[in-house]
């Protein structure tokens, strides 16, 4: 017995399917055609935290800004030093660049240049703090590098030509979409911070600063050092610091409870070597190397309540240079 | 193997290959639906293999039990075995865990000592829909409805069919398994139907269900709670289900029209209805109806006074609830709906009021009924349903309340527009009476949408888990 019969030609399979395509095709092409004439909007993709966070910052050191005290470093200098409470406490206004842990010190230093080329003979001082953590990973992570190279020069972060490229994808999300709608924000940054547009909007009230939302149980290698390859980024990094400007410097704290027994002599002499690599102007030698478990959301972020006090412990240290 | 995944795509592209190759004969076309869908479900976990296996055997010998005895009470013993195996298979696997610590606790409370162990148990993927779609099989064939079936490849490719095997429809042996044993026909008209229920099934799927997901998470995740943002949240999850479990039955109706089946309509315009009776004839409807037939009947329906019918009611809508799943929220939920159909029976023998602002106000009491059991649904414990609903008398808005609505209008319009089309025009396939190119770019607009937002982690469809 026969099982089917298709009662339709070729033809109508191509009717059926053909000017769907096609409309996929032309929206592609009419994409990439206003991108390659500039005609849709500048690259955008601020569409998850991450993104979200180095394009703030992206733009926030080419903006014009009041701010005399610079604090750029990785995560820990975003999410520990609460700008604004700074602020207040040192009598001069301050803005976090803090970025990421992925970016290493060129990019801290080509968010001081890009500050300092938009806001010109305004810098007091500029504070450089790093998680230890940071201070023996050897290289930056070429993607996000890239990624971060991308935003300043205003370009899209294509890294291979595949069918989403092809499509006009990358130039729907980023150029578009993430224009005309906040994406929500996944598991605890959602819950705090909601969507995009809304940890932006916190990201420029807090002049650049960030809570840790997502508490994780502390883990990592405590056996900290200093990276051999940190010799000449910081030569290269104390380079970006205008004349007249004074760099200060820092490591931020680890939890008590995970740091070795002999680790606060072990950050002194790190900060020692670092400030010396960097030909810093002064380091916050003061600054505790540990501070009590309860106060950290994982091992490289302090929580709310961890970070108030460590600027409160950081205003008394930049007051003291 | 999720119908939103790469994976899907080339073994469906593979199964059509040798759907036609076998064209000129139906054994082999049957052999190989059971072969692909036996495939498609051991994707998941190859151990769920046996069990399907021997539910389906076990259903075809039991049919051919009842229809070889004559002696009523030899026949409602096969038909007794059939329902204790099916009930026990979905009672062990499903339910043991949820009964033991429930019992545990209770027994704790009481001060009773009572030693309990959980097992670990791994639910296989849609087990509730293929054993209740095996089991009306062989009640049908005990009551006479339909004919039993001599061939095992058809019945075996009547419960695992791929297209609806883990989330329905819950199909009738009497409407699905007779297409296992005829020649069927695919013309241009059913691959046009096919195209779109597959497209807007997807597009229901992948671009509304799952970026409402991340919003319902956002609040339904946390621990402090405000009005407003709770009745967002549980708004968005009334369309992320709706829009997830529709859209899958879409997508299993459309992959079998292009075979050339017909599954039925497990979906129609349930936000349009305008009493909670009304809502359930529109949502789940191979549930609703096989509850209906097979409990709500069989207790005795409403033949025995109003008492009893209010009774039945409200024990089968419980159960309905338990079926979802084994936890307390879900009978919570059934037994939400069988007040609300007892109080819709006490106060009107009509299904739905009558045109003019009474059917408005039906409408608006429907779906804030209908609304607040989803949050009866979604919440994972009786201090969450506590709380949340304690919530909206704190009426404080969250910082990012903007960006939530924004997201919610962006990603419901589409539907509510299509869905408003089709319930004036009475016709779910309105949108195919377009003219070509306005239905090409329509469904081009669709097809790049489910393209952007394809790339991402593949979140599974919410009713695999019942």
């Amino acid at each position: 017995m026969r099982s089917h019969t298709y009662d339709f030609s070729p033809h109508d399979l191509l009717r059926l399917l053909g000017p769907a395509l096609a409309v996929v095709a032309i929206g592609a092409a009419l994409l990439h055609a206003g991108t390659w004439l500039n005609a849709v909007p500048s690259p955008r993709p601020a569409l998850d935290v991450d993104r979200t966070i180095v394009i703030h910052k992206v733009e926030a050191s080419g903006s014009r800004s009041d701010a005399k005290v610079l604090l750029v470093g990785d995560s820990s200098c975003l999410m520990n030093a609460v700008a604004v409470r700074l602020g207040e406490a040192i009598g001069e206004p301050v803005l976090n660049l803090g970025t990421l842990s992925y970016l290493d010190l060129s990019a801290h230093a080509k968010l001081l240049q890009r500050f300092n080329a938009a806001n010109t003979n305004q810098l007091k001082e500029v504070v450089l703090l790093l998680h230890p953590e940071a201070l023996r990973r050897p290289a930056a992570e070429a993607y996000h590098t890239a990624a971060f190279e991308h935003f300043i020069a205003g370009k899209d972060h294509v890294t291979k030509r595949n069918a989403s490229y092809w499509l006009g994808l990358e130039f729907l999300r980023g150029r578009i979409l993430s224009r005309v709608l906040p994406t929500a924000l996944p598991g605890a940054y959602g819950r705090r911070y909601g969507f995009t547009y809304d940890l932006e909007a916190h990201l420029r009230r807090e002049r650049g600063s960030a809570v840790d939302p997502d508490p994780k149980t502390f883990q990592g290698n405590p056996e900290y050092r200093l990276a051999t390859q940190l010799e000449a980024q910081s030569r290269a990094f104390k380079a970006a610091v205008p004349p007249g400007v004074k760099l200060l410097v820092g490591i931020t704290p680890v939890p008590a409870g995970f740091a070795p027994s002999d680790y606060a002599e072990r950050h002194r002499r790190m900060l020692l070597q670092w400030s010396q690599w960097l030909g810093s102007d002064g380091t916050l030698a003061d600054l505790p190397a540990t501070l009590p478990d309860d106060l950290f959301a994982k091992t490289t972020h302090l929580n709310e309540r961890g970070a108030m006090e460590y600027t409160a412990l950081l205003a008394r240290s930049l007051s003291s240079h | 193997m999720l119908f939103n995944s790469g994976v899907f795509l080339k073994f469906f592209a593979g199964f059509l290959l040798l759907y036609w190759l076998v064209r000129s004969n139906l054994r082999a076309r049957n052999i190989l639906i059971v072969s692909a869908s036996y495939l498609f479900y051991g994707w998941w976990d190859y151990r769920f293999l046996g069990l399907i296996l021997f539910s389906s055997v076990l259903d075809y010998f039991v049919g051919l039990g009842i229809a070889r005895q004559t002696d009523a009470r030899r026949r409602k013993l096969w038909l007794a075995l059939s329902i204790a195996a099916n009930l026990g298979i979905l009672g062990f696997f499903k339910y043991f865990n949820f009964f033991s610590t429930s019992l545990a606790a209770l027994l704790q409370k009481l001060d009773i000592p009572f030693h309990t162990s959980t097992l670990r148990i791994i639910l296989p993927v849609g087990i509730s829909f293929y054993t209740f779609q095996a089991m009306s099989y062989t009640i049908d064939v005990y009551r006479g409805a339909i004919p039993v079936c001599r061939n095992l490849v058809n019945f075996l490719a009547f419960v695992s069919f791929f297209p609806q095997l883990v989330a329905g429809p819950i199909e009738r042996a009497s409407h699905l398994l007779p297409q296992f044993e005829r020649t069927l026909t695919i013309n241009r008209a059913m691959l046009e139907e096919g195209a779109w229920l597959i497209l807007w099934g997807m597009f229901k799927k992948v671009v509304i269900a799952d970026n409402l997901d991340a919003l319902v998470s956002m609040v339904y995740g946390n621990n402090a709670y405000s009005g407003p943002a709770v009745a967002l949240a549980t708004i968005a999850f009334g369309f992320q289900i709706y829009c997830d479990f529709s859209g899958y039955s879409d997508i299993a109706r459309g992959l079998a029209r292009v075979l050339g089946f017909d599954i039925m309509v497990n979906f129609n315009l349930p936000y349009f209805a305008s009493s909670i009776r009304e809502f359930w004839q529109r949502w789940h409807i191979s549930l609703s109806t096989w509850l209906r037939d097979y409990l709500y009947i069989s207790f005795g329906g409403n033949r025995r006074g109003a008492a009893r019918t209010y009774l039945n009611l409200f024990i089968t809508m419980l159960l309905g609830g338990l079926w979802h799943g084994a936890a307390w929220n879900f009978v919570l939920w059934g037994a939400w709906h069988g007040v609300g159909l007892i109080a819709h029976r006490a106060f009107t023998t009509r299904t739905t009021p009558g045109p003019g602002i009474g059917r408005i106000f039906g409408w608006l009491m429907t779906m804030l009924f209908v609304f607040y059991g989803w949050l009866l649904f979604r919440a994972q414990s009786f201090d969450q349903i506590v709380n949340m609903t304690r919530s909206f008398s704190e009426w404080s808005r969250p910082v990012w309340i903007g960006s939530y609505v924004t997201n919610l209008v962006v990603f419901v319009i589409p539907l509510l527009a299509v869905e408003l089309w089709q319930f004036r025009s009475r016709n779910s396939l309105v949108p195919l009476s377009l003219s070509r190119w306005a239905l090409a770019t329509w469904q081009g607009l669709l097809l790049l949408a489910i393209i952007v937002y394809w790339e991402r982690v593949e979140v599974p469809f919410i009713y695999f888990q019942f």
